[in-house]
């Protein structure tokens, strides 16, 4: 199938690129893209670059290095300003470490409506940097939730949760009913558990962690201080708001199959897709591999919702809950999508600035966005505008429920961005440490959450608050 | 007696021997020396590459930080409980391999291929493969252990454990290297030794303590100390079984090194804690000869 | 040996090819599984269990998880380069370790030493040199500088053989994370020189004979010391010239350790993670960081690991076969005698 999608963009691209060939002029260019191994993210990359070589007769060659080296790989072959790569991908918490060696996009790409048609939240806050746009965003990324339809829509537990619990069962409005549905269904003598997250250390814990404790400390009124106080760089790991966001992903944990304190993200796909969980959080890989015949045991039973939210947020300016009538949906945009980007020692800076606008054009990025195993997840309108297109993967309801959670989540008013600071390996570190201390009992979660915002504030003056603190602001998008 | 101490001799003058010795010192000299100087230089500096700060020199403040800091230690401890006993391990039950294939049991050549692949297999690999096994819900060894009433044990998430997990990985990759080198060995023993404790009668056990063991004393020392070194140098294990964790009760030297210089580029700290874990393993690299000498001596 | 003996060694044998071969048959059936017989729980007979497939392989050599024929060509011929040499040259470091003594002072050890780092040092620090060149100049003055001192007498221990090769193996004690920073750092300077080192065959093979000699010398040493040194004072008596005697008399007593000294070589270099990656980028990528990066970010698909695993080890299997052989036939002492 994607054989025959590429092929047949191909076909197009070389009938359109027939009537003017090389344009712009690229012959004899060769770009280096570096990107993690293969398919995800990789395969965009290779698909595209055919395109582009159709187009302007300039080849890509992409370079591809394990997910958990391609930071430092990156950052070594910046800092000794080696001209070994053209394009760089890299996840944006990275960007703040990387933002001193990339050239800034050109001018005449920074407008029109192909620039219009990304979604605000990458163009205007993601992709920007102290002012400058020094990436393009090339996928989308948000945390959003899923559960089976069939168990939700089968009216003998619907009824049985109903009469436990006093509400509808369907997708939770908050944390808390989120909770209840796991308890409902922890059914370890069928095979069945609650719910899926990721828990491991090292395999993307900290964000499904940031994904909780969004609905409860990031206060709407007050954007920007979900991780930091903004005024003063204090961190804000440690309020009552962050502390409950802990307890209920360790309840998760208990909620969850036998191993669950060993799962990485891929391994929540997993549990998902092999039938043995009710619900799941994540990325919207979740849905593309549960909807898959091929890969899942559960294909066709594909719900998709936006996170939940809490009715109670904490305030911290007034040091208490705030509460509210209507649950507060805070998505989280974990991870935030892969950027590409130029650095400022390649020697094609032009021919690879036209690549990287190529790869995220509408029709290349929309292709790759429903291809499965390209990494691609839905970042510019016309992603979810073409319903269509995502049929060729999901039934029609599966889909329709796919792309509103995708869009609901981005456009959310109080969407939360995820953390990009310099440093960001430092203070990830001791989280990581302290989570997983925290869901192996060693610790009470508020201790684990005390020690994390000492050491952050630590960190925060080492490398020097002030600087920490313009960078932060930048990152949340508030003025300097 | 095979070493010389004399260099007065024929061979003493002989300038041959530089040429013999020329190659490797030089390929060593040359590609080795630069990153020692390096990071040696580096260690007496604060040097972090992300966020990018400026460089200061801080002279001993690094060595003294990792001194007092509590993780060291404690890495450095586990990271000894899991050589110490895996290559003990690794030893006794490859040395035994290596008896049982020089005894020709049937099928000693197919044992003999096969004995070695894990040795052959990338840590990387191997690492994830024992990942794969581990894993409670869709590997192999959950099920196995429940047959005997063991079920769900919390193999990579408590600590004992894992160490347990740990070691059981090392031994599986790293006894073939102590069966290929201790059977080289067997196989260079003189036959007429044998023949005459033979003809005295002698059982096999007393054959083995007074002719094998000790004629095999020097290649018996020679590969603990290379599976004790390299064993301090683990890390791709840990880091995909259990990252470290739960906390950093599993985490090793080599591991620790690897956060803070490849993730948090806090170099000038990575450079002063690979000179400790450098002079850690020299110190236990010379007790273990120094312990060792007057037993080989004796042999010689 | 007794028969009792002999069934209760046999016994041991299978049981640890149990424990040893399961894994690996684990991994072979696994590459041939689907997604959902992967993740619905443990199943251990093709067709019977699960119905296998070829989609982890075609998938591995289609070369959308990595550039797989690239990386198994460079991996094929840097490991077998760099094995051959450092075995070759190892092997006669090791023989010269054992039969020659050599002298060299602690003086003058220091003093390199001191030279090196300090040069170095005020180098780049003092006058603002960049790496190379300031490695350019004081190395080499540095050794000079402590060969021609160590021709005086000077005070102080005087280190032998044994602390040469204590030397040599101690560089395999530093830890490999810096190491590989560095040379990094040092190649990529070197390039800018002009002769570029980063992603080459001979940066990448160079540096891996560096880091094998140690393990060579070592483990040689002890196999050329269990020969008898009779065997060549009687040709040295004959006025055989010392390089004939190394290659034809003690290189073949000694080809039992050679073989296991040239496959455990073979094995650190061709599985060898973490210099192939910060010395390649393109042209020069090694199998394991194929094999490192198929536990992808979304999580570990493990039949692709499986299936790139599996290559990496078939032709290691291979060569063990061949090896095993020539240990086999190794020669006795007996029959030199």
């Amino acid at each position: 199938m994607k054989k025959l999608l590429t092929g047949a963009a191909f076909g197009a691209l070389m009938a359109a690129g027939a009537a003017q060939a090389c344009s712009p002029d690229f012959s004899g260019v060769t770009l280096s893209a570096a990107s993690q191994t293969g398919p995800y993210i990789a395969s965009a990359l290779t698909a595209a670059a055919e395109g582009w070589k159709a187009k302007t007769c300039g080849t890509v060659n992409v370079v591809e290095f394990p997910w958990s080296e391609l930071y430092p790989k990156i950052v070594t072959t910046l800092v000794a300003g080696d001209a070994a790569f053209d394009v760089i991908t890299f996840a944006p918490a990275w960007s703040p470490d990387f933002t001193p060696y990339l050239t800034e996009m050109p001018a005449d790409l920074r407008q029109g409506a192909l620039w219009e048609d990304i979604a605000p939240v990458y163009r205007d806050r993601l992709m920007v940097w102290d002012g400058k746009v020094l990436s393009q965003t090339i996928d989308g990324d948000v945390h959003t939730y899923s559960y089976r339809t069939d168990l939700f829509e089968n009216p003998a537990e619907q009824a049985a949760f109903k009469a436990k619990y006093g509400y509808d069962l369907g997708a939770p409005q908050t944390w808390s009913q989120y909770l209840d549905i796991a308890e409902f269904f922890q059914r370890p003598d069928q095979g069945l558990w609650g719910t899926a997250e990721a828990f491991r250390r090292g395999g993307q814990q900290f964000w499904f962690f940031f994904s909780h404790a969004a609905a409860y400390a990031s206060h709407p009124d007050h954007p920007g201080s979900f991780f930091f106080d903004p005024d003063t760089m204090d961190a804000q790991v440690n309020n009552p708001g962050w502390v409950r966001g802990l307890e209920d992903y360790i309840r998760a944990s208990k909620l969850a199959p036998p191993n669950a304190l060993q799962f990485s993200f891929g391994e929540t796909i997993a549990a998902h897709a092999g039938g043995q969980v009710a619900q799941s959080i994540g990325w919207g890989d979740i849905g593309v591999v549960v909807a898959d015949p091929k890969q899942s045991k559960v294909a066709g039973t594909l719900g998709s919702a936006i996170l939940p939210g809490s009715t109670e947020v904490w305030n911290y300016k007034t040091g208490a809950w705030d509460t509210f009538d209507e649950p507060v949906f805070s998505p989280f945009m974990a991870f935030g999508g892969w950027q590409a980007a130029v650095p400022q020692s390649s020697l094609n800076q032009q021919a690879a600035w036209d690549f990287v606008t190529f790869l995220s054009s509408p029709e290349v990025s929309g292709k790759a966005a429903i291809t499965g195993g390209s990494g691609v997840n839905p970042y510019r309108a016309s992603h979810f505008e073409n319903a269509q297109l995502w049929s060729a993967i999901f039934s029609e309801p599966e889909a329709k429920g796919y792309l509103a959670s995708q869009r609901d989540s981005i456009e959310a008013k109080n969407v939360v961005l995820d953390m990009r600071l310099p440093g960001y390996f430092s203070y990830t570190e001791v989280l990581e440490i302290e989570l997983s201390k925290a869901l192996s009992g060693d610790v009470t979660p508020q201790q684990a959450l005390d020690t994390v915002a000492a050491e952050w504030n630590k960190l925060t003056d080492e490398f020097g608050r002030d600087a920490q603190k313009a960078a932060y602001r930048a990152a949340m998008g508030l003025p300097n | 007696m095979s070493e010389i101490d004399a260099t007065d001799t024929i061979r003493g003058r002989d300038p041959m021997k530089y040429v013999f010795i020329g190659p490797a010192f030089a390929v060593v000299l040359l590609i080795a020396i630069f990153p020692l100087i390096y990071s040696l230089g580096i260690s007496l500096l604060s040097y972090r590459l992300a966020p990018p700060t400026p460089v200061r020199f801080v002279g001993l403040d690094n060595y003294a930080a990792l001194l007092q800091q509590e993780r060291f230690w404690q890495v450095a401890r586990t990271t000894a409980l899991i050589g110490f006993i895996a290559v003990a391990l690794q030893y006794v039950i490859g040395f035994a391999l290596a008896l049982a294939l020089k005894a020709k049991v049937p099928g000693e050549h197919l044992f003999r291929v096969g004995f070695l692949i894990p040795m052959l297999v990338a840590p990387v690999a191997v690492a994830l493969i024992a990942r794969m096994m581990f894993n409670p819900t869709m590997g192999p060894l959950n099920q196995f252990l429940s047959l005997f009433g063991l079920v769900n044990l919390p193999l990579l998430t408590q600590t004992n454990y894992a160490l347990g997990a740990i070691i059981a990985v090392e031994v599986w990759q790293w006894t073939p290297f102590v069966v290929l080198m201790m059977l080289a060995g067997l196989q260079t023993l003189p036959d007429d030794v044998y023949e005459a404790a033979a003809l005295e009668n002698a059982s096999a056990w007393r054959q083995f303590w007074d002719i094998t063991f000790p004629m095999l004393a020097p290649i018996s020392a020679a590969v603990v100390f290379i599976r004790l070194i390299e064993s301090f140098k683990i890390m791709d294990t840990v880091f995909v079984m259990t990252g470290g964790g739960p906390g950093i009760s599993t985490e090793t030297l080599t591991l620790f090194a690897y956060q803070e210089g490849f993730k948090k580029f806090n170099l000038g700290y990575t450079s002063a804690l690979s000179f400790l874990f450098l002079i850690v393993v020299l110190v236990i690299g010379s007790v273990y000869l120094a312990v060792l000498k007057p037993y080989l001596d004796k042999q010689k | 040996m007794t028969r009792r003996g002999r069934y209760w060694a046999l016994f041991f044998c299978l049981v640890w090819a149990a424990f040893t071969l399961f894994p690996i048959y684990w991994v072979l059936i696994t590459s041939f599984k689907t997604p959902p017989a992967v993740n619905g729980g443990p199943t251990y007979l093709p067709f019977i269990d699960f119905a296998p497939t070829l989609d982890a392989w075609s998938d591995l050599f289609s070369g959308r998880r990595g550039q797989f024929f690239n990386t198994f060509y460079s991996s094929t011929l840097v490991t077998l380069f760099a094995s051959v040499a450092a075995t070759a040259i190892g092997a006669m470091a090791a023989y010269a370790l054992v039969r020659f003594p050599f002298r060299v002072k602690l003086g003058a050890g220091l003093l390199f030493f001191a030279i090196a780092f300090g040069g170095y040092q005020t180098l780049t620090q003092g006058f603002g040199f960049g790496r190379f060149d300031a490695a350019l100049r004081a190395f080499p003055s540095a050794l000079v500088a402590a060969i021609l001192v160590n021709r005086l007498r000077l005070p102080g221990p005087v280190l032998g053989n044994a602390d040469i090769l204590f030397w040599f193996v101690s560089q395999r004690m530093f830890p490999p994370i810096v190491t590989a920073f560095a040379l990094f750092l040092i190649y990529t300077e070197i390039g800018r020189a002009g002769f570029k080192l980063v992603d080459t065959f001979w940066g990448l093979s160079l540096a891996y004979i560096a880091f094998s000699l140690p393990i060579v010398i070592w483990l040689m040493r002890d196999f050329f010391a269990a020969l008898p040194v009779e065997v060549e004072e009687a040709a040295m008596v004959d006025a055989v010239p010392q390089w004939r005697i190394f290659l034809d008399i003690v290189a073949p007593m000694a080809a039992p350790g050679l073989a296991a000294t040239f496959m455990i070589t073979l094995a650190f270099v061709w599985n060898e993670f973490l210099f192939a990656l910060f010395l390649t980028n393109a042209r020069w990528q090694t199998l394991p960081i194929l094999v490192a990066g198929q536990n992808s970010q979304r999580g570990d698909e493990w039949w692709a690991v499986s299936a790139a695993a599996l290559v990496a080890i078939i032709p290691m299997m291979l060569l063990a076969a061949v090896l095993g052989r020539m240990m086999r036939s190794g020669l006795a002492l007996g029959a030199i005698k």
